[in-house]
């Protein structure tokens, strides 16, 4: 089925491509405000005033409107579990000693999601679902860092 | 809009992980060699070409300027279509627009990876290095229980998310999924063309790989695959002249929504696994194809699985079965290739997996069915009047959709 030809007459070439020659443009504003309110222990994002969807990020124009928006609104530091994954092993399948939890969370009065670590003590009671706090650092700087992680929320 | 018949399908040869003794060109060569080598056609009764492949795996940016030749295109039109994981499908629409507007009567379109001389984490990676880069910008923790948190901290993420919210969406588990990869290894045994066949794989055998990225194992993934598909595609004229066996095009479809991989840059709106472009634009090409009850019309379907569970995902948005009811279906066996709905009997994208070649290769196996011709022991016991062919890419948010039938549409 597979017509192999001699190996000589094939030759392999080396190169590669230098990605710092690149000089991208990329929409930052959503993310810096993001981290100027972090600075403040604030998460802040933007609404749309005709649809009412907010998102955060903040994003300079309503996915759905397709018109510019500037209101700012606060999120509460609380939210769910839209989805998540158990990071098990690396790539080429060695188990990693610490699993660790990535979720996508949404904040209450967010229509978008973020991700993140979720620290929790056991990776097998992760659901869907589950309410969780986004831990805010005690002395932020200003940079997505400023989130540290993300807990459950305890059960009331 | 003139009907068009697909009247041959060639894959290169077997679908392998390495071809050291060819290049790209000889490559898609030697699919276009065997796609003629099944019609009474000659290549100069070929009238335009149609090529597609994911350039980000082998860092050639422009190749089909480099092979036209061995196309066969010289002197001939030719245009190339490049869309993520859609690339094989969207291709296809590209030679089948080609030939229903009337522009063209006799179009061959080509899909084809050769993973081999690149790195495929690299080429995925090519795709978000300005995202990741203006995330590192902005001070993401990089010590400490929150380290590499919003990069996903690793690479299988996107579509980890994407199973995790279906399981939790239908009330299936990880079993479901090593069901569902079992069935398509097996598939792939009966399929000459395929790279990974385990005939008689079990889940078992599937459960013994590692777990990832909870809940996808090892054995729920895509191999990278070096190989090309070549079809042609004509008119119905045409087709009787040229071709014993012909699949119909009876509707093709295209849908695309927001990037739903949670990157922080564009606000992430939606549940990659709801799909509602999926369930619209099957629906139009029901429409389109005259099909009014999918799950009784139509006999099989190939569906883009990189990650085994997408084939029941997929199958559930695409109205192929009740929404819900995957992890049920594969219990009971019913997608199996002697199934109600025999689904991937190929062994499909999680056996086999050329990114450039695979949502035509779903276009290709779905043809095989109606034609009656696939070899090997998968060839669908019923009799195919109806197939579906099925590609997702990007960033879990481009959904393609071809219908093939085994006559002519007639408005």
């Amino acid at each position: 089925m597979t017509q192999e030809r001699a190996e000589n007459e094939t030759r392999v070439v080396h190169d590669a491509w230098d990605l710092g020659l690149y000089r991208w443009k990329v929409e930052a504003d959503g993310l810096k405000i993001l981290v100027d309110g972090l600075r403040e222990g604030r998460i802040v994002g933007r609404k749309c005033g005709r649809c009412g969807t907010v998102y955060v990020p903040a994003v300079s124009y309503c996915r759905k409107c397709f018109i510019d928006i500037e209101e700012r609104i606060d999120l509460a530091t609380t939210g769910k579990i839209r989805t998540f994954t158990v990071n098990l092993a690396d790539v080429r399948g060695n188990e990693l000693e610490e699993p660790q939890v990535i979720g996508c969370f949404q904040l209450d009065g967010a229509d978008t999601w973020l991700m993140g670590v979720l620290v929790i003590d056991d990776w097998k009671k992760v659901r869907v679902g589950m309410r969780v706090r986004a831990r805010l650092r005690a002395e932020p700087k200003g940079e997505l860092a400023d989130i540290e992680y993300w807990e459950p929320l305890p059960e009331s | 809009m003139r009907n068009v018949g697909i009247i041959s399908v060639g894959y290169n040869g077997r679908f392998v992980s390495k071809r050291p003794d060819i290049n790209m060109p000889e490559l898609v060569q030697e699919a276009v060699e065997n796609a003629l080598k099944n019609t009474r056609l000659k290549l100069q009764d070929i009238d335009a070409f149609v090529e597609g492949n994911m350039p980000t795996f082998e860092g050639v940016n422009y190749p089909h300027l480099w092979f036209s030749d061995h196309l066969g295109a010289v002197n001939k039109p030719v245009l190339r279509i490049s869309t993520g994981g859609t690339t094989g499908m969207s291709a296809f629409h590209g030679a089948y627009y080609c030939v229903a507007s009337g522009l063209y009567d006799t179009v061959m379109v080509v899909g084809w990876e050769k993973h081999d001389e690149g790195d495929a984490q690299v080429g995925l990676a090519g795709i978000v290095f300005p995202e990741i880069f203006t995330l590192f910008s902005f001070g993401p923790s990089m010590a400490g229980p929150g380290a590499g948190g919003v990069t996903g901290g690793g690479s299988t993420g996107g579509a980890s998310f994407q199973a995790t919210s279906y399981l939790a969406g239908c009330g299936g588990d990880v079993a479901h999924i090593d069901m569902i990869a079992a069935q398509a290894r097996s598939n792939a045994a009966l399929n000459p063309y395929a790279h990974l066949q385990h005939p008689g794989c079990t889940p078992e055998d599937i459960a013994k790989t590692p777990m990832v990225s909870w809940p996808l194992r090892f054995g729920h993934t895509c191999p990278t695959s070096c190989g090309a598909c070549a079809m042609i595609l004509t008119t119905e004229e045409k087709a009787k002249r040229f071709a014993d066996s012909v699949a119909w095009v009876t509707a093709v479809a295209v849908g695309a929504t927001d990037a739903t991989t949670a990157n922080l840059l564009d606000g992430q709106l939606n549940d990659p696994a709801e799909q509602p472009m999926c369930r619209k634009m099957a629906r139009k090409a029901y429409e389109m194809a005259g099909i009014r009850d999918p799950q009784k019309e139509i006999q099989v379907a190939e569906v883009y699985d990189g990650f085994a569970f997408q084939e029941l995902m997929w199958s559930e948005r695409l109205g192929l079965i009740p929404e819900g009811t995957g992890p049920e279906r594969v219990e009971k066996g019913a997608l199996a290739i002697d199934g109600d709905m025999p689904i991937n009997p190929s062994g499909g994208v999680v056996s086999t997996n050329a990114i450039g070649a695979s949502a035509l290769v779903r276009v290709a196996e779905a043809a095989l069915q109606i034609m009656g011709t696939a070899q090997g022991g998968h060839q669908v016991p019923r009799k195919v009047h109806n197939a579906l062919a099925h590609g997702w890419g990007g960033l879990f948010q481009f959904v393609t959709i071809t219908l093939l039938g085994d006559r002519p549409r007639h408005r």
